[in-house]
């Protein structure tokens, strides 16, 4: 066993990576074969539609916290940024008459204005990722609250939107597949080209891997830094967008707590949070596996209070098995290197 | 070499240690003692085992073999921080292992906090008291409820001193305790180490300056390459004799001679008066094509500093710079584009990018060529990559590589090859080889020739003083962040550039 595997480490000095996706897709197939074989409704049209929407709403925001995590950083605001610029929409929908194609592209700068605000904390002033963006998650949520559209009372109207332009984003589909989703696929490749291919994208492995050794190199890590946090920004505005336009509605609760599925599905997606390390496709799968152990639930009629204690111990598991498989591979490369050694000391020798 | 006369004298026995982290041997059969009451200094260059050694007397490694026996215990092999404490052993590192934000006295008594009788809860106004007597026994200037992060690197000496005493030290270890110490604060720390050999504890200390040895110690034993080479009696001490002892002569003694050729083409470089507060002060050179400058000097003595500065990662207070001719304002980005080159030390925290690709670290410093507008031309940072991996030999050559998952040697080369394909008038080099096996070491001191006799201008920063003259057309040496002395046009050996960093002049 260990003869073949060193010898799989030789042929394949990289891919443990590759090998971890692989693992990653057969798991997928796996278990919606499972569901499938408990209920058949999983395979049918409508309810992969469905998944396929669900995956690529929490993926969208996932993308560009995929970006902050290769920086070594957090991004804990995500979910108050989808609130806050659902209430925006939501007031900008109630009281105005702006075409939706005026202002929804608009609605894009209110999270490119909270990713400023985010960038701008952590390089200006050194300060902590995961304690300022928490810190404006929470200033957030309590804002949506503040702008939320209210009833003569004073309580919080729940607004339906009706507007069919708005709703062209969530609940139309092109084919058939959700717009959604396309916009997630799209938004997914592009970042991908993005940061492999351009300049800006090497930095920002860079700055994740090894900063100070990125300063040395030129690298202006303090502007990536900032961009890093602003493209999160824009992804989950992005999101908001899609989210209201498919629910029909937004409180402002919309997105709080999002974080969760997020997280684990760019880490599920083996983008690990030491920096330096990530993809997008990792995050596009991680975020479809989330989607489908979510539908899984539903689908095989377990509770949905299950969800959340799935998706923690999705999390927990994740980061073992990355944890085990680094150690492994560690261990056996040193194995080779040893028996390398020894074979060149008896060639030597004789 | 240990004295028998009498074993109640002798405070602590090594006898044939041995110890090999997974390779060469770092010790080899060394022989080592330390009597009671005396100041016994360790002396001996980098890698030599001076450190290896202490952290088997302290037992944060484990020797392979060997003996050990301390105030008439004997250690056994498997010994550790905790049991080296109680038996009576203090270090004093480098960097000190204060917590902040504790008290002085907190920091004392760490994990023996006084408890009020019967309880669990701390008793912390008995424990100030504890401290405070602690203080005023041996009249630091200190208080037991000062914070920690308020007091200088001196006084937190003092506070690791007191906490080692409150174990009832028998042994205080102390690893170049003076090189962030001003003078007067030097001048505190001997009375203090003079008090604490009074009251009949033994100190071993370890110094690089040749004067503090002189000034303090009672013996010396010398280390070279992991063996003992001597151990000299009070009035054997002078710190020539140290040096020829640290330098030894080796048959290659000849070979390690070098005759220094300055260049004298255009100047490329000219530093002036360059002065850093606190760092180094009124340093001046000038640095022509195709020379190889070395910069010699004790750790600490300024030299990185000096050449960080010229690169534009610190600021510089006053002086000025000059670089082909025209001032120069360093900056990082600055200096990239013109044409000069950083490789810096400690390769792991500084010059790799672990998590990514050879081709990727290649790139980084080239992304001016390699994307000047905005899209990155993979197919030509593929062609960079190939194009350094080949001149610089790494082992394996596979451009997808990571660079973490290269060996130490390799890694360095990619360090230098990133800067290599690009079109350089000065390199600055700090520490190049540092943890390297010999083979890469030949092939970087190849390419950094070549390099010079390309007509690029070298900065050269090194420790191992066998590699500075051999590469060195010209050496100036640093002390105290000043240049001390500068050696071209004559033979130059380690051992003179030694006594020049230790602040000894030479007749001409």
């Amino acid at each position: 066993m260990p003869a073949s595997a060193t010898f799989f480490i030789r042929r394949f000095p990289v891919s443990s990576h590759a090998v971890r996706r692989l693992i990653l897709i057969g798991l997928m197939v796996a278990i919606a074969g499972l569901i499938t074989s408990i209920n058949p409704v999983f395979l049918t049209m409508g309810n992969l539609q469905k998944l396929f929407q669900e995956a690529a709403q929490v993926g969208i925001i996932a993308v560009g916290f995929t970006l902050v995590m290769i920086t070594a950083g957090i991004d804990m605001s995500i979910g108050g940024i989808v609130a806050i610029t659902a209430m925006v929409s939501i007031n900008i929908l109630s009281y105005t008459k702006i075409p939706v194609p005026v202002f929804v592209p608009l609605l894009l700068l209110v999270g490119a204005f909270v990713g400023f605000i985010n960038g701008y904390l952590i390089t200006k002033f050194k300060l902590p990722e995961f304690i300022v963006t928490l810190a404006v998650r929470s200033v957030l949520s309590g804002l949506a609250l503040v702008i939320a559209v209210k009833d003569s009372l004073g309580f919080v109207q729940n607004v339906y939107i009706q507007n069919d332009q708005y709703l062209w984003f969530g609940t139309q589909t092109f084919g058939s597949i959700y717009r959604t989703t396309i916009a997630f696929v799209i938004l997914g490749v592009a970042t991908q080209l993005f940061i492999k291919n351009t300049r800006a994208g090497t930095n920002i492995y860079a700055a994740g891997a090894n900063p100070v050794a990125a300063k040395l190199s030129g690298v202006n890590t303090e502007r990536t830094v900032l961009g890093v946090y602003v493209f999160s920004g824009i992804c989950a505005s992005m999101a908001a967008i899609f989210i209201s336009s498919r629910m029909m509605t937004a409180m402002p609760e919309l997105g709080i707590g999002s974080e969760m599925d997020v997280i684990a599905s760019v880490v599920i997606g083996g983008t690990p949070f030491t920096g330096g390390v990530g993809d997008i496709w990792g995050t596009m799968l991680g975020s479809l596996f989330l989607a489908l152990i979510k539908n899984g639930i539903l689908k095989t009629g377990i509770s949905p209070w299950y969800q959340p204690i799935a998706i923690g111990g999705i999390i927990v598991v994740t980061v073992i098995v990355d944890v085990w498989q680094k150690k492994a591979h560690e261990k056996l490369t040193a194995r080779a290197k040893l028996r390398k050694l020894d074979a060149e000391a008896r060639k030597s020798a004789a | 070499m240990i004295t028998q006369t009498n074993a109640n004298d002798v405070l602590l026995v090594c006898r044939q240690i041995v110890k090999s982290y997974n390779g060469p041997l770092v010790l080899d059969k060394v022989d080592f003692s330390v009597k009671r009451g005396e100041v016994h200094a360790l002396v001996g260059e980098n890698g030599a085992g001076k450190s290896t050694i202490i952290k088997v007397i302290t037992g944060a490694t484990n020797r392979n073999s060997g003996d050990m026996m301390f105030d008439g215990q004997v250690i056994p092999l498997n010994h550790s921080r905790n049991k080296a404490q109680d038996l009576g052993i203090g270090v004093i590192f480098q960097e000190l292992s204060l917590i902040p934000g504790m008290t002085v006295a907190q920091n004392i008594f760490l994990t023996k906090e006084p408890f009020f009788p019967g309880t669990r809860f701390i008793n912390h106004r008995l424990m100030n008291r504890n401290a405070q007597e602690l203080i005023d026994r041996y009249q630091f200037p200190l208080k037991a409820t000062d914070v920690i992060d308020k007091l200088s690197i001196a006084q937190r000496q003092l506070v690791e001193i007191l906490k080692a005493m409150s174990m009832n030290a028998k042994l205080m270890i102390m690893d170049e305790p003076t090189s962030s110490l001003t003078k007067t604060e030097v001048a505190m720390l001997f009375e203090i180490i003079r008090k604490l050999k009074s009251d009949g504890i033994s100190v071993l200390y370890i110094s690089h300056r040749m004067e503090e040895i002189y000034a303090l110690a009672d013996r010396v034993t010398v280390l070279r390459d992991g063996k003992l080479v001597a151990v000299l009696d009070k009035e054997q001490i002078s710190p020539a004799e140290i040096i020829r002892l640290m330098i030894g002569h080796k048959l290659e003694e000849n070979a390690l001679a070098h005759k220094l050729e300055p260049k004298d083409g255009e100047v490329v470089l000219e530093v002036k008066d360059l002065t850093s507060v606190g760092k180094f002060e009124k340093v001046s050179f000038k640095l022509h094509k195709g020379e190889i400058l070395g910069l010699g000097g004790l750790v600490g003595s300024g030299r990185t500093e000096v050449v960080r500065a010229i690169y534009g990662i610190d600021p510089i207070d006053e002086g000025s710079i000059t670089y082909l001719g025209k001032p120069y304002k360093p900056s990082v980005l600055r200096s990239i584009k013109s044409g000069i080159g950083f490789i810096p030390e400690e390769r792991r925290l500084q010059g790799i990018l672990a998590t990514l690709s050879i081709t990727h670290n290649v790139g980084i410093t080239n992304l001016d060529r390699l994307a000047p507008k905005f899209v990155l031309n993979l197919k030509k940072e593929g062609e960079f990559s190939r194009e350094g991996i080949k001149l610089v030999n790494v082992k394996p050559p596979v451009p997808e590589q990571l660079v973490g998952n290269l060996s130490g040697g390799n890694q360095q080369k990619v360090v230098l090859a990133k800067w290599l394909i690009r079109n350089l008038k000065l390199v600055i080099i700090d520490e190049p080889t540092v943890g390297i096996d010999i083979g890469a070491k030949d092939e970087i001191y190849t390419h950094i020739k070549n390099l010079a006799s390309q007509g690029v201008s070298i900065l050269l920063v090194s420790s191992d003083l066998p590699e500075l003259t051999r590469l060195s057309d010209r050496i100036i040496v640093l002390r105290k962040g000043k240049v001390f002395t500068e050696f071209k046009d004559c033979v130059v050996t380690s051992e003179k550039i030694l006594r020049a960093a230790s602040g000894i002049l030479e007749e001409a």
